[in-house]
């Protein structure tokens, strides 16, 4: 929404755990507790870099009753703009970074008489939290956790020992994959089953369950996009009448920041659909990244997500 | 205080087949014979493999001539798994038994009067049955449960605007107000403000 | 904070009444001479000194007496309290708002210590020493949202987040403008407000549920709401509205002064950390025609919004028969002159 309250933090801890995700501990730096979260949220975490700020989305893995220190795993993202690698190679223990308060977009359903819980590679940081909240067995649940081999299986021992056999691991390079069919063919009614990995397999697990007749209701997903590198273009700020360039390697919600006007946000990654942006003028194609806008509506170009969303073509004219 | 056109007054429509169910169970009440005989013909029509996976529990309105030869019409029309009941009782505990061995996929289908279909989706709510599973068609007495606000009585199928409560004998005003928890409308004293002046008793819920 | 808490009655003997020092903090809900609805919304941010929205919970000088008619009601009414069991966690949730805001604005009346779980709440007005421990439902006499809301004025409903959609399904509420949460509990945002008119057609509720389903943390908001009362009765429940009905029918334009009173609901919206659930606190406020008119600039301003008030929002607040009653004893402060903006006494 706005950075009114972001909370500052300083890295405490960093942990290679796989050869691509590194694992923050984050504490607040006025000491004392970081607020109470619900399983399933994530926190923005802004990048004061010299030339630019960069403010991407993480999955809160740790237990949501641990309030001394948020942890996050960071992917190194090879097509990144540079928050992911900034994360990787600039942020040391003691680096201080802000955070703006949890927001849960990904919340276990609450009458739900069973979760089936499927992570693919990172996706798995936002379920670590969440089975905290179902340790106390009321509601049976089960985790189907995919990685491309071993060495990255984030996370693995902490989950071994706390979910014992409700933890069921595939390999890719043994040739291991989620049996989507056998999984999503034969569960009790009321189940509700997540997905958070990939695109390819949020895609996947959609199609799957909507073959075996599951009605939309009971089907989550969260994926966060990382706003996609693009050509550099201009746009207009109509109501605030200024105009912004947007380089290959910035959104054009933080192009517009930077320009000091601001957008209302929550998620950041294209899901939450709270920066929707009305299109007053387009000579060009509208280049949509997000999960919020239906088919339909991007064929429109009549509104864009500027978190994740860009343009192509000689004008574009935004109602801001 | 709004007494009609309030908002959590359930609205139905006519039942259509949906084709993204794997499973479909239909429930239906005396006329609700109808509407489910006609999901059950577009069915055969569209997706005849479906009828494989169709079960219809039924209850015969004895009262209403021709409707009984439903229960033979929807095994005359493909349906694997049909059985006819003499109480609504022992249809929903059936119901409830088959909910409890459902798998996702399951569509619920329920045709008969307003108090039958809200007595169904009571025990769905139970199964987190949302509202992308259910379909719901009325047909039959528009008689309402009115659930006594003072009291908690039920009284069981009202048909005048005004009604006596089973439980503490106050005149209650039926308002559309709807919970689909307590499947019943609200009824409120009518005479609270001005004892014994109560408006014309009408027969609205027929 | 001295405040002196009265031994008062909202019921029989009606011995309810305002210090003048609570007249100037009442919170008047009409910012103009007119009224329709509208998303008032604004961010629950700290008001001005000695306001009524100085602090997140606002505790006055009828605190005690609140309390005591919350636990008369409840005494006879068990009901009035609900909570369906997936709400377990928003009640811990609720709880623990209200003790952690009580104990840091009023630490003259409460107290609350935590090592760990183990939690020592202390709440003098009431004579209340508990020791508990956090998230252990065995450790308290009531469940928590129970437990914490009989020690604290107005009702409280809890909402769940779920199917884009917010789920009444726990909740106090003993101190209502004509609904029930017995009935309403299970309900989702728009079926809970399904009676009230006019506001679905002009979308007041989509854009509200919008609004809420995506309330932040840490970012509560507020709005004012407002209705009438005949006696200074907290409990205008349906239930009891046997009890209550024929009290409308006793308002002349002579005793209209002291029977009727402008009823307003200071509710508050927070999101909830553990459950995601959203608290939604609804805190009732009563003033007499009498009290107000010993402001001059509302006794005019309440004259002129009662007389034009839709016709619909009249028969929705149940003023259809002492409208005209309440209208005619304000009448006499109106001369006429324009009121300033805003709702300050002037």
């Amino acid at each position: 929404m706005n950075d009114a309250q972001t909370i500052t933090v300083q890295v405490v801890g960093i942990e290679q755990v796989t050869p691509l995700i590194k694992h923050f501990k984050l504490a607040p730096v006025a000491g004392g507790s970081l607020p109470v979260f619900s399983g399933g949220s994530h926190i923005i975490v802004v990048m004061q870099r010299t030339d630019r700020v960069h403010k991407n989305p993480y999955s809160l893995l740790s237990s949501p009753s641990q309030l001394d220190a948020y942890e996050i795993g960071v992917r190194r993202m090879e097509e990144s703009r540079g928050g992911s690698h900034f994360m990787h190679d600039a942020v040391k223990v003691g680096s201080r970074l802000e955070i703006a308060h949890p927001v849960n977009l990904f919340a276990l359903d609450k009458i739900a008489r069973k979760h089936v819980l499927i992570a693919g590679g990172i996706g798995i940081t936002p379920f670590l939290a969440q089975l905290e909240d179902l340790h106390d067995g009321s509601v049976p649940y089960e985790l189907h956790y995919s990685v491309r081999s071993a060495e990255h299986a984030a996370f693995l021992e902490r989950l071994r020992r706390r979910e014992g056999d409700k933890i069921h691991m595939y390999y890719d390079d043994a040739g291991l994959t989620i049996p989507y069919q056998e999984l999503l063919a034969a569960q009790p009614l009321g189940t509700h089953v997540y997905v958070c990995g990939p695109a390819g397999m949020i895609k996947h697990v959609i199609g799957t369950a909507q073959t075996w007749g599951w009605p939309d209701s009971h089907i989550h997903w969260e994926q966060f996009s990382a706003p996609p590198v693009g050509d550099a273009f201009e746009v207009f700020l109509a109501r605030s009448k200024v105009s912004v360039h947007v380089p290959p390697d910035q959104s054009l919600l933080e192009s517009i920041e930077a320009a000091g006007v601001e957008v209302p946000y929550l998620c950041r990654g294209g899901v939450c659909g709270f920066c929707h942006t009305k299109v007053l003028e387009l000579d060009g194609e509208l280049v949509h990244n997000d999960h919020f806008l239906s088919e339909a509506e991007k064929a429109k170009g009549k509104s864009i997500m500027p978190c994740v969303s860009r343009a192509q073509g000689k004008r574009l004219v935004l109602d801001l | 205080m709004l007494v009609t056109g309030i908002k959590s007054k359930p609205v139905y429509a006519p039942l259509q087949v949906d084709t993204r169910g794997r499973y479909h169970l239909m429930l239906g009440m005396g006329v609700g014979g109808a509407p489910l005989l006609r999901v059950i013909t577009d069915m055969r029509a569209i997706a005849a493999q479906s009828l494989l996976s169709t079960r219809v529990l039924f209850l015969p309105d004895s009262a209403a001539t021709g409707v009984a030869a439903h229960a033979v019409q929807f095994e005359t029309a493909g349906v694997a798994d049909v059985q006819a009941f003499s109480g609504t009782p022992q249809l929903l505990d059936r119901f409830r038994t088959l909910l409890s061995q459902s798998l996702m996929g399951t569509r619920l289908y329920v045709a008969g009067p307003e108090s039958f279909i809200g007595l169904a989706m009571k025990i769905a709510l139970e199964f987190n049955l949302n509202k992308d599973e259910i379909r719901a068609e009325e047909c039959g007495t528009l008689a309402r449960r009115v659930y006594c606000i003072h009291c908690r009585a039920t009284t069981e199928n009202v048909r005048t605007n005004i009604v006596r409560c089973v439980g503490c004998d106050r005149w209650l005003l039926v308002r559309d107000h709807y919970s689909r928890r307590l499947a019943a409308y609200m009824g409120v004293m009518a005479d609270a403000e001005a004892p014994g002046e109560l408006p014309p008793i009408k027969e609205v819920f027929l | 904070m001295n405040t002196v808490f009265k031994n008062e009655t909202f019921r029989d003997d009606f011995t309810y009444r305002n210090t003048p020092q609570a007249i100037q903090r009442f919170p008047l809900p009409f910012p103009e001479d007119s009224y329709m609805y509208s998303v008032n919304i604004e961010p629950h941010l700290p008001g001005p000194r000695g306001s009524v929205t100085e602090f997140a919970f606002d505790v006055d000088e009828h605190y005690v007496a609140e309390c005591r008619e919350r636990a008369i009601v409840l005494a006879t009414e068990p009901l009035r309290y609900q909570a369906l069991p997936h709400m377990l966690s928003s009640q811990w949730d609720c709880l623990e708002l209200i003790m952690d805001s009580l104990a840091r604005d009023y630490p003259a009346h409460f107290s609350l210590s935590k090592q760990g779980n183990r939690w020592h709440w202390v709440n003098r007005p009431l004579q209340i020493d508990q020791q508990f421990t956090f998230g252990d439902t065995s450790t308290l006499p009531r469940q928590p949202l129970d437990y914490i809301t009989r020690q604290a004025q107005g009702d409280f409903v809890v909402m769940d987040q779920r199917e884009g959609d917010l789920w009444t399904e726990a909740g106090m509420v003993t101190t209502q403008a004509d609904w029930s949460l017995d009935f309403d509990v299970g309900m989702t945002f728009k079926e809970w407000h399904g009676p009230v008119p006019l506001a679905h057609e002009l979308q007041v509720f989509d854009r509200a549920l919008k609004f809420l389903l995506n309330l932040r943390l840490g970012q509560p908001v507020r709005r004012l709401n407002w209705t009438m009362t005949v006696n200074p009765r907290l409990d205008t429940s349906p239930e009891n509205y046997p009890h209550w009905g024929t009290d409308r029918a006793s308002v002349t334009p002579q005793n209209a002064g002291d029977r009727v009173h402008l009823r307003v609901e200071l509710q508050g919206l927070w999101r909830l950390p553990r459950s995601n659930a959203i608290v939604f606190g609804i805190r009732c406020y009563l003033i007499s025609l009498r009290e107000l008119s010993t402001v001059p600039k509302w006794a005019r301003r309440v004259h002129r919004v009662l007389k034009e008030l839709h016709p619909a929002l009249v028969d929705y607040k149940g003023l259809t028969r002492y409208r005209d009653a309440a209208v005619a004893w304000l009448a006499p402060f109106d001369d006429g002159s324009p009121t300033t903006p805003g709702t300050a006494p002037e």
